[in-house]
């Protein structure tokens, strides 16, 4: 049953390598045209100082440790104080920031433009597959599959007796979809707006709120406990001179 | 400990050599599992393609990923010089890392290689 079809060298000389030198031309058109379109934008001071303060409390958080008790008390009054404490906003003011954010035009048309920079050359170019390697086998993958997925891989072939590794161009396309996303991390540096799901953290990340953010910090710097890490500090620091002077 | 710096290789200390509590410079050990990332997907495009090439089919593919992804680890463990501590922030991290991140590069490279060798 498993013989192996000899399918036309045509076939991967048109189909397969165009296809895969296609999606990464395309992919590097895209990380170009995403780099030159995006709109440098003047960011609002009143949320940069927040997005300060909120950097401040976190280092304060993270490195409480070192920093002897009572100095640590005084910074953390300084935040957290009822009256004029950085962190404490009243809500109402808060909620205003957040409307403000979102209904600001420049940023929902950065947000529809990286969007639809990422979903056109995708639609265009499966629509391409489709209309022109449409109806023939294009590759083996190495790997058995069971037979649910014949309907999803071989879309084009009417057959079906032919083995489900056989599939058509639709599933070759979407195979380098997905490995091609390896492949542009490391050709073109940093990263790049390929990639769906880091799309999707900065989407999420965008719409940050700022009172709860700093609500959260707040709370976060009442919990902390304090404890003096470098209590034989001036011993360490004794024996090292030492060391070093003799 | 002091004046200890890696100039010839990429990866950087991230903890100083304080005894009771460790401290990571963020940046080096966001430096570090970049090194991590690059490096184990180069190494599955480089094993997709090997795979493809002697013809593994099936299971023994799957297991040769898994053989790639663990003398990636061991590349990166030794090239710490077994200190992993130093440089990350836990076993886990330079072992299980990105694991899967390649799987679909490497099934990409397996699939084109077995191909172009063995089908046409």
């Amino acid at each position: 049953m498993a013989e192996d079809l000899v399918l036309d060298t045509a076939i991967r000389d048109w189909v397969l390598i165009p296809l895969s030198v296609v999606m990464v031309l395309i992919g590097i058109l895209r990380y170009f045209v995403s780099k030159l379109m995006r709109s440098f934008q003047v960011p609002d001071p009143k949320i940069v100082k927040e997005g300060q303060v909120i950097v401040r409390a976190r280092n304060l958080r993270a490195a409480a440790n070192f920093i002897p008790p009572k100095s640590f008390r005084s910074r953390r009054v300084y935040f957290s104080n009822e009256e004029n404490g950085l962190l404490f906003v009243p809500k109402g003011q808060a909620q205003n920031a957040q409307a403000q954010m979102f209904s600001d035009p420049n940023m929902a048309m950065d947000m529809m433009k990286k969007n639809l920079s990422m979903i056109i050359p995708q639609t265009l170019t499966f629509a391409w597959v489709n209309f022109f390697f449409s109806g023939f086998v294009a590759a083996k993958i190495p790997f058995p599959l069971t037979q649910r997925f014949r309907s999803m891989l071989q879309n084009g072939i009417d057959l079906s007796t032919v083995d489900v590794s056989y599939v058509s161009s639709r599933s070759w396309y979407f195979l380098n979809l997905f490995g091609l996303r390896g492949l542009f991390s490391l050709i073109l540096g940093e990263e790049n707006a390929t990639d769906d799901t880091q799309r999707m953290m900065q989407m999420s990340g965008f719409g940050f709120d700022p009172s709860k953010s700093l609500g959260a910090e707040k709370d976060g710097l009442d919990i902390v406990q304090h404890e003096w890490a470098l209590p034989k500090f001036e011993h360490r620091a004794e024996a090292v001179l030492k060391k070093l002077v003799s | 400990m002091a004046g200890h710096s890696d100039s010839s290789s990429s990866e950087k200390k991230s903890t100083e050599a304080m005894n009771d509590v460790p401290i990571f410079s963020a940046e080096n050990m966001q430096n570090n599992m970049k090194v991590i990332y690059y490096s184990r997907t180069f190494m599955s495009i480089i094993g997709g393609v090997i795979a493809g090439i002697l013809g593994f089919t099936g299971f023994m593919g799957f297991v040769f990923y898994f053989l790639v992804m663990a003398i990636t680890s061991i590349g990166l463990i030794a090239k710490a010089k077994f200190l992993v501590h130093s440089y990350f922030d836990s076993w886990n991290r330079i072992i299980l890392d990105g694991f899967m991140g390649g799987l679909m590069s490497f099934v990409l490279f397996w699939t084109f290689a077995y191909d172009i060798v063995h089908i046409f």
